[in-house]
């Protein structure tokens, strides 16, 4: 019970970060590279955050509730100029939008600027964050083999040829947006509410390249990938703490020298991530 | 080919390495070595990666040098936060679930504290911060939080009454980082003091923690004309914003804030450094018996030691003195009740004691910088 | 006033020097190379040590800038090359380019620590120089000059060469390109040698400037580089140069005019309007849009 105890945070962050890579998986499995949400996760958590401290009486899950749905309401302006864009020009529109939140934030005195708010109440217990862990892959995995699904691949593979074939793009990648949109909202509030505090230094753009690098080692390809790779990445440092010290090399380092090269291996040599793993060996095992 | 290049990269630098300036920190043989010896068991998580990580260097370097010679036992464990509030809890539930630690000392960042604290109040297990000075999510979380490091608005309302005093300013110029927890907070007070000493702010300017260029900031504040500059800023930006201040021709008098407490920024400064003016918790030149002490302690472990390695050395000390009040028991509930109990304790900060609401009691001072040291002002 | 403008022209020959390179292989490989500024930010490094070794920095520089550019060789190598020709390779770049920036970082900060560094005090010449009312320092004079001096080299070599010709050809169409006899490999390895090289010059500049390197220096640069390419059209090494000097002073006049809260949000801002009304910036050519 007590080592239960000891690695409850951590298993914790696995399930935030697990969500987080998934908001980034969302608009990747139309083709899509956004990086839009930590500025969404920060919308959902100042929203959350300031609906539990200044109106204590509503539930739980109607403070989840709006915290996923303003960003999911925010994406959709947003989304309709910047999806017309493509690759990497997408990526860096929604990288000046993740600023300007945080700069918002930086600068909003009606929520302390970088101080951020402070004593919010632990409301995220282990349950409500594994069951919206699960609520968002069973969403996903509906998609999976439904016509939605076959028309977001048919996206992912080719957009030209899907609009040929009479399939919506616009309003496909614009769901698939808002939808990672409401996903890395919630995940705003959930960590919000279990780390007691929000300040806008959580959301800059190194948190999203991180949401990212997990969604990509853990594999893209299947939906249950970005949850891999959020937990391997999350609890490679604790098991590095120890391992780096005794080769006398500083942990910080050490572990960002680590992740760098995962990152790199993996795009380089397993493109589909470490999900894709098992069936590779089946496959070399029968070849 | 591509191997042969990296191989440059890395061969460059660990050619460098040896020139000792920025040896790596090791981590984690000293404090467990003494565990075998027993005593009670204290975790400390302290920056030692991550944006703070010189504060926790010193940090750590201070805690080693208290223990050195100690009436009482402590096994002092002590862990990496890496400056952010995920580690800063994960590093709190090992130690409060797994070690089963008698108290905690740190975490080095206020906002970590925010996000960590809490649990180890809800596990009624003392908390000791040493460098934490935001006013609000500390010691307000609960009975179980206590600190040893003053808040700015301990510090600064004072140093700055005891500068105008000095030299007679009636406006002033603000820059601050207002992106950083550490430099908004001292910005507030700063704000405050300035108020209720009648200067005018002619004008203020911010600039964010990455920045290294603030000519443009610099430049309007100075052509405002204001009798002083005040700055509310980490040490790395604050020797780049002295240099580049008198760049520009600037000759007055410069105010600082906590952050300029540090050996780094009259290193980093040079020349420029000269006159600056700092509101300080430790002062260094004190001729106590227990700063003597902790300088000579310092001396041994190589770290040129300044106000966070003061704060964390101080800390072990009224760990020590709170398990000798309560008769040299160590449980968690001993500890806070011994915290309770300490009074006028002799450390390199002054005589120390804790307000009834255990934030930190004793008398800062006014420093300057003259000839490339702080001295203190009378 | 004056002395505004001199600042606002002095930060903006570092961004148009850092976003020329930037700009320069995105124009060729269409793929974003956000490991830049960490080429940047090891220059500078490099330079530092040569100069703490006693070196002088005019020596120092030159050997930083090939230092950089060297970078840039390895890191297409390792990062890059593998990935041409699969399918979305520009999204899987832009990928590894982060791993390898991580990489780089990592190695600064295992070697020279998290706090900041400086060049020695007397590196250069202390001298200021006074212009109107306003004054600036011999070094940013140099800075200036020296900036505009590399970038119109660059242009030369684009325009006038045989090189420049060949990297026109395989950022226009690379199998057309190969078709016409152009080594292909080599040129892309050639155009991420110049790209870094002038990362490297901006990297050593810069910390001689600011007089402040760290790790994570490259990152605050790397995020206005975004916003100066953007402006002057992907691809663009006019546009870059422009841009540069455009966004530099649009920032000093944001804060001395509406003050510098609104400075980092007005660069972002120009980014986002940028690309959702005119894609294309000043100069690109590139298509921005699908279809």
């Amino acid at each position: 019970m007590n080592l239960y105890l000891a690695y409850q945070g951590l298993i914790a962050f696995v399930g935030i970060n697990a969500l987080l890579a998934l908001s980034v998986y969302a608009t990747l499995s139309c083709g899509q590279l956004s990086l839009a949400n930590a500025g969404f996760m920060a919308i959902g958590a100042y929203t959350g955050a300031l609906l539990t401290l200044h109106a204590p009486g509503i539930p739980f899950a109607a403070v989840l509730l709006a915290s996923a749905l303003l960003p999911a309401l925010i994406a959709l302006p947003l989304g309709l100029p910047v999806l017309r864009l493509r690759g990497v020009f997408l990526a860096i529109a929604t990288i000046g939008f993740g600023e300007v939140v945080r700069l918002g934030f930086v600068n909003w005195d009606y929520t302390n600027g970088a101080l951020g708010l402070v004593a919010i109440p632990q409301r995220t217990k282990p349950w409500i964050l594994w069951l919206t862990v699960l609520a968002v892959l069973f969403v996903l995995g509906r998609l999976r083999g439904s016509r939605t699904g076959y028309a977001l691949e048919a996206i992912r593979e080719d957009e030209m040829a899907a609009r040929t074939m009479g399939i919506e793009t616009t309003a496909y990648k614009l769901a698939m947006f808002s939808f990672g949109a409401a996903i890395a909202g919630i995940a705003g509030a959930l960590e919000a509410h279990f780390t007691f505090i929000v300040s806008p230094s959580g959301y800059s753009f190194g948190r999203v390249v991180d949401m990212l690098v997990q969604a990509i080692v853990g594999g893209t390809a299947y939906f249950v990938g970005p949850v891999i790779g959020a937990a391997f990445l999350t609890l490679l440092p604790e098991a590095l703490r120890e391992a780096g010290s005794r080769v006398g090399l500083s942990p910080g380092p050490f572990r960002l020298f680590l992740n760098g090269v995962i990152l790199l291996a993996v795009i380089l040599y397993l493109p589909d991530g470490i999900a894709s793993l098992p069936r590779r060996l089946r496959r070399r095992v029968r070849g | 080919m591509k191997r042969a290049l990296l191989l440059v990269a890395f061969a460059l630098g660990f050619a460098c390495k040896d020139q000792g300036t920025n040896a790596p920190k090791q981590e984690g043989q000293a404090p467990s070595a003494a565990s075998s010896s027993g005593g009670a068991v204290i975790g400390a998580a302290l920056s030692l990666t991550g944006p703070a990580a010189s504060y926790g260097a010193q940090q750590k370097a201070g805690i080693q040098a208290a223990l050195a010679d100690l009436p009482v036992k402590l096994d002092i464990r002590i862990e990496d936060d890496a400056s952010t509030k995920e580690q800063g809890i994960t590093v709190f539930q090992k130690f409060i679930n797994r070690d089963q630690v008698s108290a905690i000392i740190g975490p080095t960042l206020s906002n970590t504290a925010s996000a960590a604290d809490p649990l180890a109040q809800q596990s009624k297990v003392p908390v000791l911060a040493v460098s934490n000075t935001a006013a609000t999510g500390i010691t307000d979380i609960g009975n179980y939080i206590w600190r040893d490091s003053l808040m700015e608005k301990q510090v600064i309302p004072g140093a700055f009454k005891k500068a105008q005093e000095k030299l007679h300013f009636k406006t002033a110029g603000v820059l601050y980082g207002n992106d950083d927890v550490f430099t908004k907070a001292g910005y507030d007070v700063m704000q405050k003091a300035l108020a209720d000493l009648q200067v005018k702010v002619i004008s203020t300017q911010t600039f964010a923690k990455p920045d290294r260029d603030y000519n443009a900031q610099l430049t309007a504040l100075i052509g405002g004309k204001p009798d002083v500059l005040v700055v509310s800023a980490l040490a790395d930006n604050a020797a780049a914003i002295v240099a580049q201040a008198r760049q520009l021709g600037w000759k007055g008098a410069i105010l600082g804030g906590n952050g300029f407490n540090s050996p780094a920024f009259i290193k980093n400064a040079g020349a420029a450094a000269e006159g600056v003016m700092v509101g300080t918790s430790w002062n260094s030149l004190s001729q106590d018996a227990a700063n003597q002490k902790f300088l000579a302690a310092m001396q041994k472990t190589g770290v040129n030691p300044d106000q966070f390695s003061a704060q964390a050395y101080s800390g072990v000390l009224i760990l020590a003195e709170a398990i000798k009040q309560s008769g040299g028991k160590t449980s968690r509930e001993d500890i806070e009740a011994g915290l309770g109990k300490v009074k006028d304790l002799d450390t390199p900060l002054g005589k120390f004691s804790f307000t009834p609401e255990r934030d930190a009691q004793h008398e800062p001072s006014v420093q300057q910088v003259k000839d490339g040291k702080f001295q203190i002002v009378q | 006033m004056g002395q505004q403008v001199l600042n606002g022209i002095f930060v903006g020959s570092i961004y148009a020097l850092f976003a020329v390179g930037y700009t320069l292989v995105f124009g060729v490989l269409d793929i974003l190379n956000l490991a830049h500024q960490a080429v940047f930010m090891l220059s500078a490094f490099f330079a530092l040590v040569l100069v703490e070794h006693g070196l002088s920095i005019w020596l120092a520089l030159p050997l930083g800038i090939v230092f950089g550019g060297l970078l840039g060789i390895g890191l297409e190598r390792i990062a890059f090359r593998p990935l041409r020709g699969r399918a979305g390779s520009n999204l899987s770049g832009l990928i590894s380019s982060i791993a390898m920036a991580t990489v780089f970082e990592a190695i600064a900060a295992q070697i020279f620590g998290p706090d900041i560094s400086r060049f020695p005090q007397g590196t250069f010449p202390d001298r200021m120089i006074s212009l109107g009312s306003a004054s600036a320092s011999l070094l940013q004079v140099c800075i200036v000059g020296l900036s505009v001096l590399l970038m119109a080299v660059l242009t030369f070599l684009l325009a006038k060469t045989r090189l420049g010709r060949s990297i026109r050809a395989v950022a226009e169409n690379p199998r057309a390109a190969r078709v016409l006899g152009i080594d292909v490999d080599k040129v892309i390895a050639l155009s991420f040698f110049l790209s870094s090289a002038l990362a490297g010059a901006a990297g050593v500049l810069f910390g001689l400037a600011f007089n402040s390197i760290s790790p994570d220096v490259g990152r605050s640069v790397e995020l206005k580089g975004l916003a100066v390419i953007i402006l002057g059209g992907m691809g663009s090494v006019p546009g870059a140069v422009l841009a540069g000097f455009a966004i530099g002073l649009v920032e000093v006049f944001t804060v001395a005019y509406a003050g510098s809260t609104y400075r980092d949000a007005v660069s972002f801002a120009v980014l986002f309007v940028v690309l959702v009304a005119r894609p294309r910036g000043l100069f690109g050519q590139v298509a921005v849009r699908e279809a």
